[in-house]
């Protein structure tokens, strides 16, 4: 017997007021421990996607079950990495990333070491006393992660997090990502806008269409983790590249 | 010689008005009782020192407790009506009256309510005050990063700690705003208040009652004098606010962090 799905989307729609629908039957079903990108053309709903599974906002057709349960309800289990860091500025960054701790109260976990192996888990060991502003872009999308990270979700949805961060940079990340997750399995959600990066990093990359979002193609990436830095300059990665870029200009018109 | 020029050109610009005004005074013989020089208002600041200093002691009373009134109250105001958008709606308007009526007019009601001295004074100073701390603070809690507060959804914050740890931090620089504010209008509706509503012992009273005694017995250096010393007064004011406002913020506000 196979463990159910932990995230199920079963014609899942969504439109804000009378508007037309941004989101339109949308299925999919998710296992745990998969790494899904969504990838699309700018209004394809892949953002609105993610804040659906969050439980941010309700869908207004079909359903979507998460561990089990409806979306806001699952919440403990699920946590939100933002598009800017979205770090609160008074905090120090150990504070920072202890907030999820302080507020959902979880007596499970001892806050000040968790805080502490989390930042050295994203390499920022040395910044627990800085403030945010005292970080670069990539630094303050570290300490994103590690808060994140801090309350051990099973389920990590990321939201173009490293859309704003230059390439080197992102290309750290997402290694480090995929380290981070080596040691720490969770399922995640990666909303992104460069082909590259979504499959470097999944199992399976979702295409949408935009107007009303759909899913276009789902296409699986059948490299197996660990996923050196070397993999993005094999034949078969930039082959598995070019056919996701080349789905991807199918739905842009 | 560059890097003195901060300071030495404020002097020299202060050198050369007082040098405009005894050469003015002395070129159309200005009476002392009509403008006074520099000197005549220094000396009658000297002479007068025991009825202005305890005349500062007593504006400055009302100054703080209507100053620390309105912040306190403001403060609390503000959270009462960002709590939901209805409440705003319903009381917002009637701040907006007692704002606009004028406290000259409100004066001899609080003289009638409260009598003469202290208590009128701060209930004028607190009125003066108290709609800046108002309108910044209750702008500061409404207008919270939609992001952060889906942060906080994310975490399963309660009411109570989304206010705590959200939206009270953040309202903090709006909410300095308008201490800032009524900080600088405090000394001055302190003075207002004491000329409107003022009581006197043994003919000593606040600033504002000194102003008017000094003025019909027409003292008019004293008068200056009363001026210069309510000019530091605010200048204290003013200080104390701006280094409340540093020592909240100097860690991580835009205003205040240095950036590289």
């Amino acid at each position: 017997m196979t463990a159910p799905p932990i995230v199920q989307l079963k014609a899942t729609g969504k439109r804000f007021g009378a508007g037309p629908p941004v989101l339109e039957a949308i299925n999919l079903e998710v296992e745990r421990g998969e790494f899904i990108s969504l990838i699309g053309p700018s209004g394809c709903g892949k953002s609105t996607l993610l804040r659906l599974i969050a439980g941010l906002t309700p869908p207004t057709a079909g359903e979507i079950i998460v561990d089990g349960m409806t979306p806001a309800n699952a919440r403990e289990e699920v946590f939100f990495v933002f598009q800017d860091s979205n770090l609160l500025p008074w905090r120090r960054v150990a504070a920072n990333v202890e907030l999820p701790l302080m507020l959902r109260r979880d007596l499970t976990l001892k806050r000040r070491e968790r805080v502490k192996a989390m930042l050295e888990l994203v390499g920022l060991g040395d910044a627990a006393e800085k403030y945010p502003w005292q970080l670069s872009g990539g630094m303050k999308m570290r300490v994103s992660i590690a808060r994140a990270l801090s309350v051990a979700p099973h389920i990590l949805l990321l939201d173009e997090p490293f859309g704003a961060l230059d390439e080197m940079t992102r290309d750290h990340l997402n290694e480090d990502l995929l380290g981070i997750r080596a040691r720490d399995p969770f399922t995640a959600f990666f909303v992104t806008h460069s082909v590259a990066e979504a499959v470097f990093l999944s199992t399976r990359v979702v295409v949408l269409s935009a107007n009303p979002g759909r899913v276009h193609r789902v296409i699986t990436v059948p490299f197996p983790y660990p996923r050196p830095p070397e993999l993005r300059e094999t034949p078969e990665f930039l082959q598995l590249l070019a056919e996701t870029s080349r789905e991807l200009r199918a739905v842009r018109h | 010689m560059k890097r003195h020029l901060p300071w030495l050109l404020p002097v020299a610009t202060g050198a050369l008005l007082i040098a405009a005004w005894y050469g003015l005074k002395r070129l159309f013989h200005v009476e002392s009782f009509v403008l006074p020089a520099p000197d005549e208002i220094l000396t009658a600041a000297w002479r007068e020192r025991r009825a202005l200093i305890s005349a500062v002691g007593l504006t400055a009373q009302g100054a703080v407790l209507g100053f620390l009134a309105a912040v306190g109250v403001g403060f609390g105001l503000s959270m009462f009506l960002a709590f939901s958008i209805r409440i705003k709606q319903s009381f917002y308007p009637y701040i907006l009256i007692l704002q606009m009526t004028p406290v000259i007019i409100l004066a001899p009601i609080f003289v009638l309510w409260l009598g003469q001295g202290l208590p009128s004074i701060v209930a004028i100073t607190f009125m003066i005050c108290f709609f800046p701390v108002v309108a910044n603070t209750t702008m500061g809690f409404i207008s919270v990063d939609r992001n952060l507060q889906e942060l906080f959804v994310m975490c399963n914050a309660t009411r109570s700690q989304e206010i705590r740890y959200l939206r009270v931090p953040g309202a903090m620089p709006y909410f300095l705003t308008g201490v800032k504010i009524a900080g600088t209008l405090a000394p001055i509706g302190a003075i207002t208040g004491d000329f409107l509503a003022g009581s006197a012992q043994n003919g000593v009273g606040g600033i504002g009652f000194m102003t008017i005694t000094y003025f019909s017995q027409l003292k008019t250096p004293a008068l200056f004098a009363t001026g210069m010393i309510a000019c530091l007064l605010g200048f204290l004011f003013v200080f104390g606010v701006n280094f409340l406002h540093w020592f909240l913020l100097h860690q991580w506000h835009d205003s205040l962090v240095r950036k590289e």
